[in-house]
């Protein structure tokens, strides 16, 4: 793969400024008439986009892309009867017309020649599959996290986003907000020392292997629920209609070690792989679990503590990055915890939560200029890969090396089996 | 609806439980022959799926012969090539093989995906024959796997079947194609590359792959691809300016740079806007002239495209237009000119803004001294410091703003003296700020002149020196503010009660606030002082981790009785809820009688029985003060706790 290509590398890894509250988390400065989306857009300057598996999450990136005036759904995917028409009626209403075009068969969507961009939030199963299908058809992709289920999926999705020139984004929105970037800015201002650690919440340290459900009910007509589709790339099971319902986390993960770090991780592991300064790159040891943590450690010394527990009050997705010289904690609550209250004089305006609104808008401008977006496809990667190797690590129980130029486990070949999954015919990567 | 919300909220869990199995204990290999001997005997399907993944891990070759038995079992298949895809033995590749000889449809395509992920040249034979097949699928998934696996021999039968190949599996053979192009580039062999990328782009095959080629054939050419993308960028095909905007930022070399740059004049505004992005993203400042002119003399778009990117780019030599944008254009651009400046990354930045200040005037002048501020130009403080007492208005208030944001104790008392020098209550509040920052940078050590300033015969003066002396903190900050209790102003006075009240030094650690806000509380000589001392006090005794339960609680009931007002006994109810024992229980139990904060009171109970440590609160206890909160919580989710844990209790 093209990982280490100049694009995005450059702009990530030279810091040595401090900038305030404002700056440091406003991506997209540029006011929205220079990008073509003021306020009244010409239909041939929209983009023109379709829905994939929207969930409850997925619902709620459908409306921020709704109030995007720039961004126009024309199609929906899901292999629930009543997911599409539920969908289809929350889009078309906002549209106030009937237009949005609803598919059981994801194929028949993506054939369409003027879609542009798709948003994908199925089941985490579904995620990376979903992806490529969606760049190989020439489109653009927002997907949710996490994106991938292992080492392989990881590095495949790089690859191929890149070689088909497709934009990417990851669904770690984190990456858009001002108390993260804030935190991530002391670190790379310096004003925290040398980054000693860097410490991360799982939310959950358990790890799975795949299942069988007892097959209970008698499989519906395709158009009403299409369990082969929904299965995917997961391995054949018997119709299961709870199993259906419960996507969210189907062999998350994959099989082999779903669960554990990916859930939450794909979002704290990400902001500490940016503060760390660590976009193309993973740690490199990952020690076996022990206090409930797990501790790896990048090639330049920085520890990476995975934990759920001893956060203080900064609310989920916490976050913490300890330098020689202060550390500082932030999560969704928006407050900022420091070791010295100077740290805090250019916070500006305290934000709260987690809103995509910045993220998407950051997705839709690159989609427009072709640009890569913060949590771009190998910002995606490189953050998977560590949270895959952590979960190989969780459930093996030993200290794995990973070798970051072939990404393979060094003397350890019962790791290397989890790097990769096979996919249920006819899917493949 | 909530009940039918919760049925399939645990039916979900259920299921959940049995699609995923946990492995909570260290796993240690499982013995294969029984594995093996589970897959050839007449256990369940879903026996021999679970085992088919444990031999994912932990199969040998020992294992291949029950594993390839299992792949004409459509509903075993997948199971079984998880195990063989991931199996280092070269066994599992002659199982694959042989079962791409006989399978058939939707097994077949598994087998030949398991094969070229596998990457087994000793299968590009079957493979080639495979392309021949009715099954659009199956040629679909052979011409993926020679993609994969690579190499002369693949890549000439890809190349020979690509104009063939039937319409449904076009698409795929020219993706092999591509990826054995890609394999070629990456080894070197950028001919083989650049033939197999020129093939498809002539071909017959849907428009993404042909961007592909396009992409791939730009980038093994080098500078030789530079007339095919620009080509590209100036297309007015969307797709195609897209790929082209892509490769702009991909493609290296100096020259792609000069010509991307000549091309920009030939274009829309719109479309010299995303060109300039993809300039700056090459990181080449070779471009930086084009950024510089876009932003001087450019439409709007590409000017506002350049400001937006010139920190990736952009040195000393952009000062002086973006600092000319930011001081006289509109609003916006003014805007978006100071985040640039804000922005620039260059090393010769700031020394450049600190040796501009001195010929500087006016307004530019007043934009690099905030520019020291907020880049963090540390080591011009000394040399913001002389701007405090500046002529013009405008440009000590930026000198002002500057010091306070990076200035530390050694800025204090210039600050002072400033702050001695103006009436102008602007300049005083920016200044009052300034020392805030200044002070909690420095310390105690820093507040000599701040004690000195707090004798002041300004009492506004006297005043702002208050709050300064709370963030430089230590003992001796603690008595001036102490004694300014007794000052000759009223409104000193109270500036002097309420800053020990919030005494943010440290807090709630410093301990040493702690008795004078106590004495305060009871013997303060207004009302108003007693009762901030009081809700400070509070705020201690909540907030201190340090202290036992037995002294909170103790340290509590001794300032009870100085709680008159509603507001201070709801803070009273607050610190109740934090101590796990029964009298705390109690007290909140009796202060839910009150109107007033029976509310808080009863929201205290609540979590307090939540707590497992609450010791001393006796069934009964626990009962009345449960009933009474279940009464009268209006909170419907604390109120259907209380009712759950008193039906517990029952």
């Amino acid at each position: 793969m093209a990982k280490r290509s100049p694009i995005g590398r450059r702009s990530f890894l030279r810091r040595g400024l401090f900038f305030g509250g404002a700056v440091v988390a406003a991506p997209h400065l540029i006011p929205a008439s220079a990008l073509g989306a003021g306020n009244a857009i010409a239909p041939s300057e929209r983009i023109v986009m379709a829905g994939f598996g929207i969930g409850n999450r997925g619902g709620y990136d459908l409306g921020c892309f709704l109030n995007e005036p720039d961004a126009r759904f024309v199609a929906i995917c899901d292999v629930r009867k009543s997911r599409r028409e539920q969908v289809k009626k929350m889009i078309d209403g906002k549209y106030k017309n009937n237009d949005c075009v609803m598919y059981r068969d994801y194929r028949e969507m993506l054939a369409r020649t003027d879609i542009d961009a798709c948003l994908i939030a199925t089941g985490p199963n579904w995620h990376a599959p979903a992806t490529m299908a969606t760049v190989k058809a020439g489109k653009d992709c927002y997907c949710e996290k996490p994106c991938t289920k292992n080492i392989v999926d990881s590095l495949r999705l790089a690859e191929t986003v890149q070689r088909t020139g497709r934009v990417f984004q990851g669904g770690m929105q984190r990456r858009n907000l001002s108390h993260f970037a804030y935190a991530v800015n002391l670190v790379h201002s310096g004003r925290l020392g040398k980054l000693q650690s860097v410490h991360a919440q799982p939310r959950g340290m358990k790890t799975y292997m795949s299942g069988w459900p007892k097959g209970s009910a008698p499989e519906p007509p395709k158009e009403v629920e299409d369990w082969d589709l929904w299965l995917g790339p997961a391995a054949w099971r018997p119709y299961s209609k709870g199993g259906m319902r419960s996507a969210f986390n189907f062999e998350k993960g994959g099989g082999l070690v779903g669960g554990g770090v990916l859930e939450w991780g794909s979002h704290c592991v990400d902001i500490c792989q940016w503060a760390n300064k660590a976009d193309l790159s993973e740690p490199i040891i990952y020690n076996p679990p022990g206090n409930k943590e797990i501790t790896a450690e990048y090639a330049n010394g920085v520890k990476l503590v995975i934990r759920d527990h001893g956060w203080m009050k900064s609310g989920s997705c916490p976050v913490r990055f300890e330098g020689t010289e202060g550390w500082v904690e932030t999560g969704d609550s928006g407050d900022i915890y420091v070791s010295d209250p100077a740290l805090l004089k250019d916070r500006g305006t305290k934000s709260r939560g987690y809103p995509a609104n910045n993220h998407i808008r950051d997705f839709l401008n690159c989609v427009k200029t072709r640009g890569l977006p913060r949590a771009n496809h190998f910002v995606t990667c490189h953050t998977h890969i560590a949270c895959n190797a952590a979960n190989i690590a969780l459930f093996l129980k030993r200290k794995l090396k990973l070798d970051p130029k072939t990404y393979r486990f060094i003397d350890d070949d019962e790791a290397n089996r989890f790097r990769s999954e096979a996919l249920r015919e006819p899917l493949r990567l | 609806m909530n009940a039918t919300r919760s049925i399939s909220l645990m039916l979900a869990t259920v299921v959940l439980a049995a699609l995923l199995l946990p492995y909570g204990r260290a796993c240690a290999a499982e013995d294969e022959t029984k594995l093996i001997a589970i897959l050839t005997s007449n256990a369940p399907k879903a026996e021999k799926a679970i085992t088919c993944k444990k031999l994912a891990i932990w199969g040998t070759k020992a294992s291949v012969p029950a594993l390839a038995a299992l792949l004409p079992d459509k509903e075993l298949h997948s199971w079984a090539r998880i195990a063989l895809e991931g199996m280092p033995d070269p066994a599992a590749d002659d199982a694959l093989r042989a079962a791409a000889g006989k399978l058939q449809g939707r097994l077949l395509i598994g087998a030949i995906n398991s094969i070229g992920e596998r990457r087994d040249e000793k299968a590009i034979g079957i493979l080639i024959e495979k392309l021949k097949d009715k099954d659009a699928g199956v040629v679909s998934a052979a011409g993926w796997a020679l993609g994969r696996i690579g190499g002369p021999k693949a890549a000439q039968a890809l190349t020979e079947f690509l104009p063939k190949a039937p319409a449904d599996a076009c698409a795929t053979v020219a993706e092999g194609c591509l990826l054995c192009a890609d394999r070629f580039a990456a080894e070197g062999k950028k001919d083989e590359a650049i033939k197999i990328y020129e093939l498809i782009r002539k071909a017959n095959v849907n428009k993404q792959r042909t961007i592909e080629a396009i992409r791939g054939l730009i980038l093994a050419k080098g500078d030789a691809g530079i007339p095919l993308l620009l080509e590209q960028v100036k297309s007015e095909d969307r797709q195609h300016r897209g790929i082209g905007l892509r490769v702009a930022r991909e493609l290296p070399g100096s020259k792609a740079t000069e010509a991307l740059m000549a091309e920009l004049k030939n274009m829309k505004p719109q479309q010299q806007a995303f060109l300039l992005m993809a300039l700056a993203d090459r990181g080449d400042r070779k471009a930086l002239p084009v950024l510089l002119n876009a932003i001087e003399n450019g439409p709007k778009e590409a000017g506002f495209a350049a400001m937006n990117v010139m920190e990736k780019i952009g040195d000393a030599s952009c000062l002086p237009v973006l600092a000319k944008i930011a001081t006289s254009g509109e609003q916006t651009q003014a805007k978006a000119a100071k985040v640039a400046l804000v922005r620039l990354l260059a090393e010769d930045v700031n020394p450049a803004i600190v040796a501009a200040l001195p010929k500087a005037s006016g307004k530019i002048r007043g934009l690099y001294l905030e520019l020291v501020g907020l880049r963090r130009v540390e080591a011009a403080v000394p040399e913001l410091c002389k701007y405090l007492s500046d002529p013009d208005a405008g440009v000590r208030l930026a000198a002002i703003k500057g010091v306070g944001a990076i200035g530390d104790g050694k800025q204090v008392p210039d600050l002072v003296a400033a702050l001695k020098k103006t009436q102008d209550a602007k300049e005083r509040t920016a200044l009052e700020s300034a020392l805030s920052g200044t002070a909690s940078r420095g310390g105690p050590a820093c507040a000599a002149p701040l004690r000195e300033l707090a004798k002041s015969d300004d009492s506004g003066l006297r005043s702002i020196a208050l709050h300064a002396l709370s963030c430089a903190g230590g003992p001796e900050a603690l008595k001036t503010v102490k004694a300014a209790l007794d000052d000759k102003d009223p409104a000193v006075q109270d500036e002097a009660a309420r800053t020990l009240s919030t005494w943010p030094n440290q807090w709630p650690e410093d301990a040493s606030i702690v008795e004078p806000l106590l004495t305060l509380a009871k013997q303060g000589k207004k009302e108003t002082h007693k009762i901030l001392a009081l809700r400070g006090y509070l705020q201690y005794l909540r907030g201190n981790k340090k202290l036992s339960n037995d002294d909170r609680l103790a340290k509590l009931n001794d300032v009870v009785p100085l709680a008159k007002r509603p507001d201070e006994k709801r803070l009273i109810c607050s610190v109740l809820s934090t101590i796990p024992q029964g009298a705390a229980l109690e007290k909140l139990t009796a202060y839910a009688a009150d109107a007033a904060i029976a509310q808080e009171a009863c929201l205290g109970i609540v979590d307090l029985c939540k707590r497992r440590d609450l010791k001393g609160a006796s069934k009964d206890v626990r009962k009345k003060a449960l009933t009474i909160a279940a009464q009268k919580l209006k909170n419907r989710r604390a109120q259907k706790d209380a009712q759950g844990m008193l039906k517990g209790l029952k």
